[in-house]
Order: C-alpha cells, then structure tokens, then sequence
C-alpha cells in the first residue's frame, strides 16, 4: 500500500470517529466505540497491519500520524466521557431522588427510671470522690435498724421512723439506709467511702410527698481525720452535681441519734421556685455507732449523710407528685416523646 | 411546740422580729416549722366601744346597741347578748366579715331593725369557748383598731427533737432565745399564800418504787370555783394550740406549757386519804378521762388511792377523779416518773399525750415542786382558791444536780475542722448556761458509754451541764454545741483529703450497662411496690429449683414462702413480692388502659421470700412488652414483640454480662402467668429465668397486643462488673459453617436439640438455628429443623475430618435419643 492511501485512511478514521465519539450518548457506547477504534482488534489496529507493505523510510511518519490519530481519538472519547458521565450522574441523581425531609420511623423509645437514675447520678458524683455503691438488706432486725445505731428500744427518738415489721420474729423492713453503716463499717476496714442506696419502708399514709416505699441513699466516710468541714465540702459538691454549678447549699444543725453532731441540708439553686428545700440528713458519725462497727472512736472519725431519692428525682426532672414516680405511666417515663 | 411570742416575751426580751427569731432559731437547729398570725383571719373585725345599749323595740331577748367603731363613724347593731354595758370595748364584726365558721356578715334586719355588723362573742371568734357572752376587752384597746392586730398573736411552730425535751417548754425556748441576743432569762415565779390548813392533815403520799417514781409532789388547793379560765387565758392557750377546758385544768397546761412540767389536777372529793404510786394490778380496771375503760397491765404505773388506781401515771387521768363544775377542793400532783415506763404504758394503751409526750423525754427532778406550786397560784388567781400549807414529796432530796463533764476543746476542733480557741469554746457553752472552767488535775473524758480516756489537765476544760440539758453525756454532745452556737455557716468547707480507699470497681456498673442497653432498644425502666397484696403475692412464683445454674441454687427453697407484714398498712401492700412480673403486668395493663398501644417496660428489683435460714432477697432483672417495636416507614410492616424478639433482647444482655441462654420446655407448675405453649425455662451458665407470652387465661390478656413477659437472675446484676473479653487474633483461614437439616417429631422441643448440639459439637464456634418448618415434603407431626454449625479452622482443611465426626455423633445421638433423622447436610 502506498503511504498516501495509508495517510487517507487515518485521517478519515480520525474524522469518522470523532463525528461518532461525539454523537455517543453513553458511556456504554463510549466504551465500545473505544473498543472498536482502539482495542486490540480495533480499526486502527487494523489500518496499521498495511504498515508492514510501506517502504522503509515512510514508516517513522506513518506511525506518528497513527499516534496522533490514537491520541485524538483518546482525547475525543475521554473528553465525551466526562460529558456522557455527568450526564448519567444527573440522571442517576435524578431517578433516585426521593423526599429526605420525612421525619423518618421513630425508633422504639426507652428511658431510664427518675428513682434509679437519680442512684446513678449519685453514685457518678460520690465516685468520683472515691466512695463505692454498696447494697445492703431490705430486710433488717431491730438491732441494726436501731439499737447498734444508739436508738435504744422505748427511746423518744423511735418516733421518727414508723416501722413496718414482717411476722418473723425480730424482722423488720429497713426503715432507712443507715443500718448499712454498721454493716459496712463491721466488713471493711477504714479508710472508708462508700455510699449505700436502696429501698426503704416506713408505717406511712401516702400523698404527694410521702410513700410508705422509698429510697434513700447512705453515705459514710471514716477515716483518721474526717471533720464537719469535710462533710461540708463533700455535700457542697454533691449539690452542685445534682443540682448544677449554681447550687448553694445551707448547713443547720439537726438531730439524729447517729450522728453527733448532727446537720439538716437545705439547697437552692437557679431552677428553684421555693427558696431553701431540704434535701438531706448527716452528721459525724457518733462514736457510739464507729464502737458498735468495731471501730476505735479515738482513733478514727466519721460522717455519713442520708438523703430521699424521690425528692431529689422530684426535684431534678420536676415532677411534682410522688405517686407518679409509681404509676409507671409510660408518657411520664418517656419525657413525653 | 407552738409559742405565742407574747408569752416568750415574758421570759425573755426577744429584741428580734418574729421573722428574724424564726432564722435564728433555725439555724441553731430549733427548726422552726412554721411562723402564723393567730387571729389573721379576723378580717374586718375591729375594736368598738358600746355608745348606747338599749331594748330592742320589738323583741324582748334583743338589744340595740349604738357602737363607735371609728372617730366618726357609729354604727347600729343588734345583739341578743346580755353581758354588755355602754362604756365597754367589743370586738364587731363589719358587714363583709366572714367569721371562723365561714359565715359572711350581711347587713340584716331583725324584728324592724337593720343591723349594721355583729358583736362578736369568743366562741364566734374561735378565740375563747364562751359562746354566752360578748367578748369585753381591755378598756384600753385600741377604738377602731382592726381586731386581728389588737388581739393576734405571733406564733412560732419549733421542731423540737427528741433529745431535748427541755424545749417543750417557754422557759426553754427562751434560754436558747438568750443565747443568741445576749439577753437574760427571768421567770417571774408567782407567790403563794398558804392558809392555816396544811396538805398533811387530811392526806398522806405513798411511793412503792423511786427508780418508776423518782420524785412525786403533792400540793392542795380548797375553795375553788371551777369556771372558764380568763380569756386571755384561753386565748393564749388556743394560740399555742391548746384546748382549753376549765380555769383548773387550763392552770395545769399553762404551767405546762411555761415550765415543761405536767401536771395532773384531782377532784380531792373523789379521792381517798393516800395517793399511792404503785404499779397497777394485772386486770386492774380504769377508765380514763377520754371515758375508755382500760384493762392495766402489771407494769403499768398508776396514782392510786386505797380503793384503786386514779390515773395512769404520766399519761391521763381518770375519769372518777375527773375535775368537774362541782369541785370545791383539788390536790395537784407534779411527778417525775421514768421515762421509759410512761412511754410503754403511753403505747400499750395507744394514749399519747402533750404530758405523756413530756414524761418519756425526761423531766426536771426540781420542777416538781415548782409547778405544783405555779399551778396552785394560778388556781388562786383564777378560781378563788385557797392552798392549804405544806407539800406531800416523796424525797425532798431529789434533785437535778449539775454535773461536770471533762471534754478536749482539741477535740472539738479536730471534729469540727475549724479552729475555735478554748475561750470561745467556752464562751459558746457559757451562752447558754454550760459553765466551763479550767481543769485542775487530769480527769477521764467520756468518749462513749463504754469508753473513757484519761487526759492531763493541760488539755481539758471541764462544764458544767445544767440539769435541764439531760441530752449532754459525753464529749461529742459538747461539740454539737459547740459547732451550733458557733454556727454552721461559719465552717468553711473542706474536702477531705487524707485517706482514700484503694480503687474498688462500683459493683453496679453492670446493672447500669444493661440498663441502658434496654432503654437503648426502646424499654422504659419501671419501679414498682415491693409490697402487694395477696392476690398480686400468690399470682407468681418461680419454681423452687428452676435451673441447675448456681444462680437458682443459691436462693432455691426461699421461692416457695411469703413474707407477710405484721403490721400492713392495708391488704393491698401486706406482703413481700417474689416475683416482680405481677406488679410489672399491673403496670403494662394499666398503660394499654391508658392508650399506649404499644410499649415495654423493665425493673431491676427485688424478690422476697423465707428458706430455713430466715429470710432471703434476690436481685431479677424483669421485662414485658407489647404491640410494636418503634414505628414503621409508611408502606413498611412494623416489628411486633414476640417470644423471639423478646429472646433477642434476652441474648444482649447475656452476651452483655458474660451469660449463654438456652431454652427448655416449661414444666408443669412453673408459672401460671405464662402461655403454657408460648413460654420456655431460660437456664443456661450465668442466667436463669422465664420468658414467655402472657396466659390467654389472665384477665388482663387481650387478643392484640400480646403481652410477651421475661423475668431472670443474671450474674453480675447484684454486683458486677461488664467482662474484659479475651481476643484472639484471627486465622487467616475463613470460618466454615455446615448446616445440618434434621426431621424431628413436632414435640421435640427445639431448645433440646440445640443444647445436644452445642455439648457434643464443641468445635462449632457458633451454633444457629437458621431453618424451621412443616409442610410440604415433611411428614405429618414433624418438622424440620435446620442447625447452621460455624467452625473456625486455624489452617485450612485442618479441622475437616473432626468436623465430621463431631456432626456425625450429634446426628446418631439426636436420633437415639429424639428419634430425628438427617434430611440432608450441605457445607458453605
């Protein structure tokens, strides 16, 4: 073959498959156009096998026009490409397009309990100044309920817990959480931190405020030198954890038979309608009651603090009813979601 | 204790505004409860003075009376009263005025005549019991002066513990009223005169036991007039919330009321020559003066004459020696009896009284004497009478001594943790009444009951205690003084630093973890009653013995027993649950009857019961759910709760705490909460429990939605911690799974065939059942039961042979001991 005839047909190659490369839609066609110029059996593989039959000095100048038909033809379908590609993203993009403003399913809804959530959050904030939960027995007798925490049989004081008592002889339902200091204080040795939380039960006419159920929280810390400053300390931070940086606690004295001396909490805080509410109970640990743990009142001193889950939780998420935390009304549970 | 601040002014110069006092007494911890205007709800009740009383003109038992009410202002009344003069000063009530009983005045005519107001009797104004008379005032009261003003009265309520009964008294607020102003205390004690007649002439005093009786007083008053007390009187007597009944016994509660003291007024008619306190025969009968007759118990303390028991000392009188409108003469007894044996008696016969409530917190050995002679003045001053010469006491010597108590002002301070000098500590107890001096040789410091420690001189100050302070008894009482008069405020907050715990994790970290996995998969944790009622205790129990793990063993028998309250409040809470399902079901019923279609609530709580060894609690972890699990697209087919996905929220608290479920049948017994066909026995290491649909015989089944119910022990829920799990780096060989499809009987329980498969096929790291059904190509009364077994070789090929084997066994064993075959195995 000659080398003009060659050069013809290269060039009208060239401006065939240009005309086709930009008359192809898809990239599909692009990729098969591709094929059938350029691929191994392609069309200018082909042209090129009469390479062969030219004269010696006439190849160099066909083979850099066949490379400059190639690279044309490269260019043309890479720049077909992209056009044909944004192309089929659009309309891709466009078929599957679908409203993504809907709400979407609601996922089935749990919550966590006021009552034992209030304990976590307690437990969280009492953790990190190194006390650990402990949980006694629900189920006590009178002289850990009472008498080892110096509330002796027929004393006055016994007013301030009415008992439930159970047909065993001697049981009775904890009254509150402080029997667990003793018990605490009798497995352990100091130094101790640690808080005690559960359920409690009292003789009592239920309303808004009081149920014959309840929790509370103990805490007890002995050490060799533990102070009613440090109490202070501890109580004011537990506040501010239950009740946010704004929190302002107030410390007057109080009375249990356990503690001596003895301090009554109230707190207030932003969020607070009615000024001053008490929150807890505490006092240093009377040595009467560090004796009857079997520990040395000389060498060793305490505090502990008791405070009522329900008024806390009350307090905390603005629940103003008791009972409610009972009922166990879903729509309560969830937050209203 | 409510206090009428006019009458604590006459101990004490207050200086402070009611409000001020009310703060300070608080945080000197005399919690005052409450603060009230006595009298605040007269309104539009002011002081008039009677211009004109005349005849009515129409109406014999009426009389007009033209009253000033203000400098020009006169207007006329009508009253049928007849106690009243011109010149007298009245309470009226305006027209508008609504009255105690929650009448409203009204402009009225009577017989022909408008009345402009009322004039107002004490029982009408709720302030004295003379409904008879008009209530004349003071002739300097104030014309025009509104009522509640003139005649109100500022009252504080204080808290007072149990520890200091000294402050159920005036006299004792009023010490503690000193210790914050500065001001002195002064008790005006009233003079008595005595007749020529003396006490002893006519009867004698007789104690059988000084610990029950310590010190009894008796002092006698004739010629009495029995009659209303003054209305000052009884009014403040009604402001301190009093009854008042008689000028006698009302004489007897103000001295109680100003000293601390009861007292107890006798008919000295009705009563023989000896007053005898003794104790009571058993079956001994009296009736009180509430008019109940009360059977007496052997250790019960009585005043008695020579005929039979009189009183119940301490506690209430009775009824034949009542005072009464006859009485001409009256012996006052003013004792000291033990505390302990008033409060027995007190709740042995449920009689609590203002006197009662005083005995069992101590009395003053001193005050004997005194109040029964401040009640014999007031009987003079009030009801005419006479005191005949002399007491009757039982032991004169019996007398509230102070005592010395050494304590270590180091101490205090190490306590308290602030630095508080010995001087002031000193002064702090001075203030109210605790004398401190230096001590002069080494002395013992009370620590305890129990424990004293000797101390050199050096370090020590010794107080005085007061007799009245009967609550001080070592040396951490004085720092409670100490730190209350020094003020709480005035500690500035520490945080104790010094010894801390080694690390111990928070056993409920656990609990916690799975508490939040089930809130995450759309439950809401509950809290319910430990407490129900017999219906609800009896409905579920666990089965004694349910699974062979530890978890069943170790609280086994105590399943089976009831705690019951000796004292329930009502039978809906008499008893201790077993199981928390009953109270949970409660719960989700009442939820589907508030509208939740769909819901699933949980509670980690505890179970009751009584084994040999007494009684017993457990931790369980309950669960119910009902209708759908979260909402669907539209167009989507929501996830209903079933017994399966109820499981799958069993296997991710397992896989959670450590635990591997497997399921058997129910036995017969185990429940008769659950579905007998729709419920299974979850045992398996480390979780024991029930799970299963709500039986269609419970009343609160409905057809839709099914309520699906769980309740199980887990490890770890008392106490644990969430697992460091041991990680092996994988092989580089791909798992291998063969699924082996068996034809079982339809009674084979699928539950059993797994746990076959998982004990035998111990190379499969993963046991599934991925297949189940009957139908086409299975026989009638058998189904198919497709088993996936996932095998992780660590080289490829290594494990094929024992792979085989291991399956081949299983098939044999299933088909001895079920009766299946295999259907066809396939690898993948």
């Amino acid at each position: 073959m000659e080398r003009a005839a060659l050069e013809d047909q290269l060039r009208s190659l060239q401006v065939e498959s240009t005309a086709k490369i930009g008359a192809a839609a898809s990239l599909a066609e692009l990729e098969e156009l591709g094929t059938a110029l350029l691929g191994k059996r392609g069309a200018l593989t082909d042209l090129l096998r009469g390479i062969g039959g030219l004269a010696a000095g006439d190849r160099p100048a066909i083979g850099a026009l066949a490379n400059e038909v190639r690279a044309a033809l490269e260019s043309a379908l890479h720049d077909r490409r992209a056009v044909a590609g944004a192309a089929e993203l659009s309309a891709r993009i466009a078929r599957e397009s679908e409203d993504a403003t809907t709400p979407g399913p609601l996922p089935a809804l749990g919550s966590l309990h006021p009552i034992p959530e209030t304990i976590s959050a307690i437990a969280q904030i009492m953790g990190s100044f190194g006390f650990t939960v402990a949980e006694g027995q629900e189920i006590e007798d009178d002289v850990t309920n009472f008498q080892l925490l110096n509330i002796p049989e027929d004393h006055p004081s016994r007013d301030l817990w009415d008992t439930l008592y159970l047909r065993e002889p001697g049981r009775l339902l904890r009254t509150h959480t402080s029997p667990g200091q003793i018990r605490t204080m009798r497995e352990v040795a100091p130094p101790i931190r640690v808080i005690l939380p559960g359920r409690c039960f009292r003789y009592e006419a239920v309303d808004a405020s009081h149920g014959f159920e309840f929790h509370q929280v103990e805490g007890l810390l002995v050490d060799r030198g533990a102070t009613l400053a440090d109490l202070k300390g501890i109580l004011d931070e537990l506040a501010r954890g239950l009740f946010g940086p704004e929190a302002r606690t107030r410390f007057r004295p109080g009375y249990y038979p356990f503690t001596e001396p003895s301090v009554a909490v109230d707190v207030t805080w932003g969020g607070s309608k009615d000024g001053w509410m008490t929150i807890l109970g505490a006092g240093m640990v009377h040595p009467i009651v560090l004796e009857n743990g079997g520990i040395d009142p000389e060498t060793h001193q305490g505090f502990a603090f008791g405070l009522g889950v329900e008024r806390i939780a009350m307090l905390r998420h603005g629940i103003p009813d008791l009972r409610a935390l009972l009922e166990n009304d879903l729509r309560l549970l969830r937050g209203g979601r | 204790m409510k206090v009428p601040l006019s009458w604590l002014r006459e101990f004490v110069d207050v200086q402070l505004t009611p409000e001020q006092l009310a703060d300070a007494l608080t945080l000197r911890g005399l919690e005052v409860r409450g603060l009230e205007r006595w009298g605040s709800a007269w309104e539009k009740m002011v002081v008039g003075e009677l211009l004109e009383v005349g005849p009515h003109p129409r109406a014999d038992r009426l009389q007009l009376t033209k009253v000033r009410v203000g400098r020009d202002l006169v207007l006329e009344v009508v009253c049928g009263a007849r106690n009243i003069a011109a010149g007298q000063r009245v309470p009226v009530a305006l027209v508008g005025a609504r009255m105690p009983d929650g009448r409203v005045i009204e402009r009225a005519e009577k017989m022909g005549v408008a009345s402009e107001g009322m004039l107002c009797s004490g029982a009408e104004l709720d302030a004295t019991d003379d409904g008879d008379g008009i209530l004349i005032l003071d002739q300097q009261a104030p014309l025009g002066a509104p009522l509640a003003g003139y005649l109100g009265e500022d009252v504080i309520d204080v808290d007072v513990k149990p520890n200091r009964g000294d402050l159920l008294s005036i006299l004792g607020l009023a010490r503690e009223v000193a210790a914050i102003n500065g001001a002195s205390v002064g008790y005006r004690r009233r003079a008595v005169e005595e007749s020529a007649e003396g006490i002893a002439d006519d009867l004698s005093l007789e104690v059988d036991d000084a610990v029950l009786a310590p010190r009894v007083v008796l002092r006698a008053v004739d010629g009495v007039t029995v009659g209303a007390a003054p209305d000052s009187v009884q009014m403040r007597l009604k402001a301190a919330g009093l009854r008042s009944v008689s000028n006698v016994v009302d004489a007897t509660n103000y001295i109680m009321l100003e000293l601390g003291k009861p007292t107890h007024a006798f008919d000295r008619a009705s009563i023989g020559s000896k007053v005898h306190i003794r104790l009571a025969q058993p079956g001994e009968t009296l009736e009180t003066l509430d008019h109940v007759s009360r059977t007496l118990d052997g250790s019960d303390l009585v005043v008695a004459d020579e005929r039979g028991a009189l009183a119940l000392a301490g506690v209430m009188g009775g009824a034949s020696s009542e005072v009464g409108s006859a009485t001409k003469r009256v012996v006052i007894e003013s004792a000291v009896f033990a505390p302990t044996s008033v409060r027995r008696t007190a709740q042995r016969h449920s009689l609590r009284s203002e006197a009662s409530h005083r005995f069992e917190r101590g009395q003053e050995l001193d005050l004997a004497p005194v109040a029964a002679d401040q009640v014999a003045a007031l009987l003079c001053a009030w009801a005419g009478g006479r005191v005949r010469a002399g007491f009757l006491d039982s032991d004169p010597t019996a007398t509230g001594a102070r005592r010395d108590l050494s304590f270590r002002p180091a101490h205090v301070r190490a306590l308290l943790g602030v630095d508080i000098p010995d001087e002031t500590q000193a002064a702090l107890l001075g203030s109210i009444g605790i004398g401190c001096g230096k001590a002069s040789a080494a002395a013992s410091v009370q620590v305890t009951r129990a424990r004293a420690v000797n101390v050199e001189s050096v370090g020590l100050l010794v107080a005085t205690i007061p007799a009245w302070r009967r609550d001080i008894e070592f040396e951490v009482d004085l720092a409670e003084e100490v730190a209350r008069l020094y003020g709480y405020d005035q500690i500035a907050p520490t945080l104790p630093g010094r010894d801390l715990p080694g690390f111990r994790h928070q056993p409920t970290a656990l609990r916690d973890l799975l508490r939040s996995q089930l809130a995450a998969l759309g439950m809401s944790e509950a809290v319910t009653h430990a407490l129900v009622s017999q219906a609800m205790g009896d409905r579920h129990a666990e089965p004694v013995g349910l699974v062979g793990g530890r978890l069943a063993e170790r609280e086994g028998a105590a399943h089976s027993v009831q705690l019951l309250v000796a004292n329930p409040l009502s039978l809906d809470h008499d008893r201790m649950r077993r199981s928390l399902l009953p109270s949970l079901l409660d719960r989700a019923d009442a939820n589907i009857r508030y509208g939740a279609g769909s819901g699933a609530l949980f509670e980690v709580g505890r179970g009751y019961g009584r084994d040999g060894a007494g009684p017993r609690e457990w931790t369980r972890l309950a669960l119910i759910a009902w209708g759908e699990i979260g909402a669907a697209s539209p167009g989507e087919t929501p996830r209903a709760w079933s017994l399966d996905e109820m499981k799958r929220v069993v296997s991710l608290l397992s896989s959670t705490a450590g635990a591997s479920p497997r399921y058997a049948p129910l036995a017969d017994g185990d429940s008769a909460l659950l579905h007998p066909g729709r419920a299974a026995r979850i045992g398996g290491e480390g979780i024991a429990g029930l799970v299963g649909e709500l039986h269609p015989g419970a009343p609160e089944w409905r057809d839709a939605p099914r309520m699906i119910l769980a309740e199980f022990a887990l490890e770890g829920l008392t106490a644990g911690v969430p697992q460091v799990r041991q990680l092996e780096l994988p092989p580089a060989t791909p798992p291998v799974q063969r699924d082996v499809a068996l034809a079982a009987s339809d009674d084979v329980a699928v539950g059993d065939l797994v746990a076959l498969a998982r004990e035998m096929v111990t190379l499969a790291v993963r046991v599934e059942l991925f297949d189940l059904f009957s139908g086409p190509g299975m026989g009638v009364g058998e189904r198919s039961v497709g088993l996936r077994f996932t095998f992780q070789p660590a080289q490829a090929t290594s494990l094929d042979d024992a792979i085989e084997d291991e399956l081949a066994a299983f098939a044999t064993r299933a088909g001895e001991r079920y009766g299946t075959r295999v259907r066809g195995t396939e690898s993948a």
